[in-house]
């Protein structure tokens, strides 16, 4: 049997303890264990950004991060980005925009956004595609998405002011 | 923009499903447990073709955790939409490199994996025949030594004993031979797509547990729940009644999903597995290799033209890559080849459509059902026709797309109900400023302009239906039960519209049921075809009149009036010369009580359905009849500039028009074209599976197989609907889902000829074939 | 389950080493993972141990002062591209860096994992072989300093023995005169492995120009560019000596992304417009 890991890991502002073997992936302590679904596993290998999820301050492909390491970390998730009360302003921009259709890579596009807008608030069209060009999309086209962001980041602006 | 007559019907309504989705609270089949799951892994076969000589299961047997194993031997079912030609597992040949030989059901992923390592398989590899020009003949090595014992649809399909043709559709129309003699220009090229994969972002999923009594339950990422209820009821021999099929939502189908693909397997390992659910999940590299892709097609067009520009005979061959197996392909071949000569006035039709098998992944049906393949060598035939004549390639369009009076190349007579292809045409030409060249381009990049028409008609049995039922509840909202599936083009958005304009009421207070479920959904025939907008907004409407006369009937008692003398507005029902006298649904809804007690009607529960109208099969020998419930027509003005250095395209500006009869939600109507441009902007430059001499495909993941990114996508877009009334569509709207993809790469490759004078005939429009193309040969 | 091996998180090279060379050749530096990873899930390679080297501190330290810039082999992808010291005075390996794979990919691929992978396709080498670095490497026994050329042997084979690892990447100081640039041709403009890739560095006051194309042979290849150019000549003349000396120079083949002769004949074009970045900066000062 396996050696498990043990690891403290803070997800969405919750801490959690787990005991985890070493080749599981954080994509799936998040899915399987955690029961949080809604960050999706599209190839498994970094390609599509299905998986993305916020590590500290930086949004990283999870199928490709081991759970094991995630000791002490925080991990934000789609199901942290809305408040008790309402939906964020980037996911009510995803909605108004029509950035989304089938909806699996809408968790990663979010994540992929938020984490833009973190450390860039007001990000230029290039610099959208740049931080969504590694999650790939199938029924959208993808203008939508770049019209969700820019809206948010619009929206986001002027609620600072 | 507001429709006078309609509150919602035409209008930007926002999806219902916006919300699960954005907060990741959607379930997908990916995303299910249920209690007692074991999950399932399968052995594939390392050969395109071989014999299998012997499968050793006894040492995966054995390993702790493994519930179930099962190789071909164990399962004799047959399996086809329409040519039973495919078993669950391998049985004595594999026939595709990929093709599942054996499976394991075990407690973990990771043990049904190891499991299938320990099986050993002893194959006697033949020598694959690969390419459907050589398939084709008569001394070819058959990928189905059997097919003449195989069942088929019959008056509709034909596989050829002892061939490897699955299907041979013609269409004769005229007379051809002597049309192009008499033509004064006939040109003849050849085409080739590639087989290429859908690539949805939620790869194949099911969870299937079979039940007591011989019941099978099934949740599936599936367009078709009825269709997946049907086929197992064939393959596994039992009543449909006894299957239950469940659909959440889904993460994309593209046609990948439209049949039956790993729920057959999955039901047999529970029933192995003593009834456990058995979850099976596609890795992306399943979904490439394993899975079915589109068909690839070789093309022959020889076209007789006028010197003038006036088409007199269109003759083309199709030979359609089936790969191992027909699935949804020998209806490609069929729908193709009545829908192959474009969107054409064309006196002199000699087409011959052959699907044939080869040793490769098999292909099915994908956005478009042959019609992006098709007509990538017919507008590119089109094209070279009007430029070897000096004719402007739009005039000569023109000049030539079916107008009212005409008949089409299956004998069906265009009304003024059709659509109008020259509207779409002028409509794109006017977008991208044809006729003025493009602005100079610096220095080491070249920019054109071309353009492309489309058409389809959904590919459908003639006896395709749908059905819809609409609940009133309690409260005065109202239930929509229907099981076609939204898989993100929005189509239950659209039934929400029509059924709150249809009930009267707001549309906060119209939901429908996002599940589709066998057990409660009403049945609908697939979710394919561009049809369920059609006719799950005919039958909603249906339903939704239904209601009302439901409606009228306990309302005229209560309000103590005729039925007719009843209207309905804003959620109540009043009676219509004394509007004072009324009574708000939720009265009514579950019957209307009196006030001393007594009750009368009851809950209301509106049904409809549509079926196809005047659909007939074609003749087999001529092709010709009705197959076609309505025609979509459209058109691509594309600018691209080159960079002549690389070979690299960038699409500068896509307009593209459809005639899509009235848009039921223009918001929704817009995010489908440009999805379905980028996919098709996907095939025309990147796309294309990659096979090997030994058949062994060598791009099936996302390293080695590219679709867009974010920033592979067309500087700028426009999307023009125009919107001839389609007379038996609901609210006069037809279906677009599949269009927008369609003349993608037929437009693009248009557009460079215009910007390098080089003529391509192969997809995809790779860099290094536009960088060889201009290093080597110029056409002008 | 990505894989069947352990882990464990070491707090010093030291103790790295000590289980790298404890396991000979079954245990794996575990930085960014995202080659490492990938090979495991595609059973590339099957390690009994992952040493995850990211909770030594000084290996995730940039540091850009004078006289050499060293990366630690933990510092991710973006940090060094986004670095503006880096994009400055390397602009090459910053722009290299922000080629490899999506975002995602870059916020945990690093530098020394992108080279220790030793793909012909590696993005960071040809810029890293133009600007002269030298690669800091210990093993159980002790250190060694290395130039980056040293480092790569082979398709996917690197000249690090089993108990060693890179602790950091080492750029030597260069003076204002120094330009760099890399360039890369994809299939898809979103993230890709490169068709071709191609770094060049150039002295402006000297003329050492030096280039290094990558993908186009089983190593990524440094030219050997003897004497100085004149930087005034006309660029034509330039290109086509350097093409002749790459062309000899490089032996590719045809793969997925690209044919050999497609290869060969972007060499010029691309090496037309690196020197064009490189020559002309001088101007814009």
């Amino acid at each position: 049997m396996a050696k498990l890991h043990d690891i403290a890991v803070t997800v969405n502002g919750e801490l959690e303890t787990l005991s985890v073997p070493a080749g599981m992936t954080l994509l799936e302590l998040l899915r399987d264990r955690l029961y949080l679904t809604g960050t999706k596993e599209g190839c498994g290998a970094g390609e599509c950004g299905a998986c993305t999820v916020i590590l500290g301050d930086r949004p990283v492909n999870a199928c490709l991060i081991l759970a094991a390491e995630t000791d002490g970390k925080e991990v934000r998730t789609v199901e942290g980005e809305a408040s008790a009360a309402s939906l964020s302003v980037l996911q009510q921009s995803f909605i108004d925009a029509g950035a989304i259709q089938c909806g699996f890579c809408t968790p990663g596009m979010i994540m992929s956004a938020r984490a833009l807008l973190a450390r860039n608030p007001n990000p230029s069209d290039e610099e959208i595609k740049e931080a969504v060009a590694g999650n790939l999309c199938r029924c959208t086209g993808y203008e939508a998405i770049i019209n969700a962001v820019r809206m948010a980041a619009k929206r986001e602006a002027v609620t600072r002011q | 923009m507001s429709d006078g007559k309609h509150k919602y019907v035409g209008q930007p309504v926002a999806r219902e499903d916006a919300l699960p989705k954005v907060t990741g609270r959607a379930m997908y089949v990916h995303d299910m447990h249920l209690a007692g799951m074991i999950h399932a892994a399968t052995l594939k076969s390392p050969h395109a073709a071989a014999r299998i000589k012997r499968i050793d299961t006894e040492t995966a047997r054995n390993l702790p955790g493994v519930r179930a194993v099962l190789v071909g031997e164990d399962l004799p079912y047959r399996l086809g939409l329409y040519v039973q030609d495919k078993l669950i597992l391998a049985r004595g040949q594999v026939r595709y490199q990929g093709e599942p030989v054996a499976a394991v059901a075990a407690d973990t992923l990771e043990t049904a994996r190891a499991a299938c390592e320990l099986i050993r398989v002893e194959y006697e590899p033949v020598s694959p025949v690969l390419d459907p020009r050589n398939a084709i003949k008569p001394d070819a090595p058959l990928v189905h030594e059997d097919l003449h014992t195989y069942s088929y649809m019959k008056g509709v399909f034909a596989p050829k004993p002892h061939t490897n043709i699955a299907h041979h559709q013609k269409i004769r129309k005229g007379n051809v031979d002597d049309a192009l003699a008499e033509s004064d220009l006939v040109v003849n090229e050849h085409f080739y797509n590639p087989p290429a994969p859908h690539v949805p972002m939620e790869t194949h999923a099911v969870i299937a547990q079979a039940l007591p009594g011989d019941r099978m339950e099934v949740h599936t990422s599936a367009q078709s729940p009825y269709t997946v209820r049907d086929l197992l009821s064939h393959s596994l021999g039992l009543p449909q009644s006894n299957i239950r099929v469940h659909v959440p939502y889904i993460g994309g189908g593209f046609g990948g999903k439209a049949g039956i693909h790993l729920e057959p397997l999955a039901c047999c390992l529970s029933r192995a597995s003593g009834g456990r659910p058995v979850k099976i999940v596609a890795t992306r590299e399943e979904e490439f290799g394993t899975l079915p892709s589109r068909q690839g097609l070789h093309t022959e067009i020889t076209l007789g033209v006028t010197k003038d520009g006036k088409i007199k005979a269109f003759k083309a061959t199709y030979v359609w890559d089936a790969g191992a197996y027909a699935d949804y392909g020998v209806n490609i071949g069929r729908a193709a080849a009545y829908a192959g000569a474009g969107p054409y006035c064309v006196p002199n039709c000699f087409i011959d459509s052959f699907v044939v098998y080869t040793n490769k992944v098999f292909g099915t049906a994908y956005r478009g059902f042959g019609h992006l393949e098709v007509l990538w060598g017919v507008e590119r035939a089109i094209e070279l026709a009007a430029r070897r004549l000096g004719i402007d390639p739009y005039e000569f369009r023109m000049n030539n797309l079916l107008r009212e009076g005409d008949k089409t190349i299956t004998g069906e007579t265009i009304t003024a109900g059709h659509g109008r292809p020259d509207l779409c045409l002028q409509a794109v030409a006017e977008a991208i400023d044809w006729g003025t060249p493009s602005a100079p381009a610096e220095k080491g990049k070249a920019r054109g302009k071309g353009i492309a028409v489309l058409h389809k008609a959904p590919a459908m049995p003639s006896y395709t239906s749908c059905s819809a039922i609409i609940k009133l509840n309690g409260d005065g909202s109202a239930d929509i039960l229907i099981s076609g599936v939204d898989m993100g083009q929005g189509t239950y958005t659209t039934l929400r519209q029509i059924a709150a304009d249809e009930l009267r009421i707001e549309i906060d207070k119209v939901h429908i049921t996002w599940e589709c479920d066998t057990a409660f959904s009403p049945y609908d025939w697939q979710t394919v075809a561009s049809r369920f907008a059609f006719m799950g907004g005919n039958a909603t409407i249906a339903a939704a009149q239904d209601c009302l006369r439901q409606v009228r009937e306990t309302a005229a008692i209560a309000l103590r009036a005729a039925p007719e003398q009843i209207a309905c507005e804003n959620g109540e029902a009043y009676v219509e010369s004394d509007p004072n006298r009324r009574l708000p649904y939720d009265r009514l809804a579950l019957g209307y009580t009196f006030g001393n007690g007594n009750s009368i009607g009851g809950p209301i529960v509106g049904h409809g359905r549509y079926i196809a109208q005047g659909l007939t099969n074609l003749d087999p020998e001529t092709g010709q009849g009705l197959p076609a419930q309505f025609w979509t027509y459209g058109a691509h003005g594309v600018e691209v500039e080159v960079d002549t250095e690389t070979g690299e395209i960038e699409i500068v500006n896509i307009a593209t028009a459809l005639d899509a009869g009235k848009v039921l939600n223009p918001k929704l109507a817009r995010e489908q074209v440009i999805g379905g441009v980028v996919q098709g902007i996907g095939s025309a430059l990147f796309e294309g599976l990659i096979f090997n001499r030994d058949g062994h495909l060598q791009n099936g993941s996302f390293t080695d197989h590219k679709i867009p990114t974010a920033k592979d996508i067309p500087i700028h877009t426009r999307q023009i609907f125009v919107e001839t009334p389609q007379p038996n569509g609901p609210y006069g709207a037809r279906g677009m889902a599949e269009h927008p993809m369609i003349s993608v790469p037929s437009a693009i490759a248009n557009a460079l000829v215009d910007a390098i004078g080089v003529d391509f005939h192969t997809l995809p429009l790779t860099a290094e074939r536009v960088y060889t193309a201009i290093h080597t040969e110029r056409t002008d | 389950m990505i894989g069947v091996f352990d882990y464990v998180r070491v707090g010093s090279v030291k103790e790295g080493c000590d289980l790298l060379a404890e396991h000979e050749g079954r245990a794996r530096v575990f930085a960014g993972g995202t080659d490492l990873l990938v090979n495991i899930r595609n059973n590339g390679v099957s390690p009994d141990l992952l040493v995850d080297i990211k909770g030594i501190e000084p290996l995730g330290k940039l540091t850009v002062d004078a006289p050499d810039a060293t990366i630690g082999a933990c510092v991710p992808l973006n940090v060094i591209g986004e670095n503006a010291a880096i994009a400055e005075r390397c602009t090459a390996l910053a722009q290299a860096a922000l080629s490899v794979g999506s975002y995602q990919v870059r916020n945990r691929a690093t530098l020394a994992g992108n080279v220790a992978n030793a793909s012909p396709a590696a993005d960071t080498a040809p810029a890293l072989l133009v600007l002269d670095a030298h690669v800091a490497v210990q093993g159980k026994a002790g250190g060694r300093d290395i130039p980056i050329s040293e480092l790569f042997l082979g398709v996917k084979k690197n000249s690090l023995a089993a108990d060693e690892m890179i602790t950091s990447i080492m750029l030597p100081s260069h003076a204002k005169h120094m330009r760099s640039a890399f360039i890369k041709k994809q299939r898809v403009r979103g993230h890709d492995l490169a068709v071709i890739n191609m770094a060049g560095s150039l002295d402006q006051e000297s003329g050492a120009l030096r280039v290094a194309i990558g993908s186009c042979a089983v190593t990524p290849i440094l030219l050997s560019i003897d004497s100085p150019i004149d930087c005034s000549a006309p660029i034509d003349e330039l290109v086509a000596r350097i093409d002749k000396i790459a062309q000899d120079a490089i032996r590719p083949i045809d793969d997925l992304r690209g044919s050999a002769a497609y290869r060969r004949g972007l060499i010029p074009v691309f090496l037309r417009r690196l020197l064009t970045m490189l020559v002309e900066r001088e101007g814009g000062e």
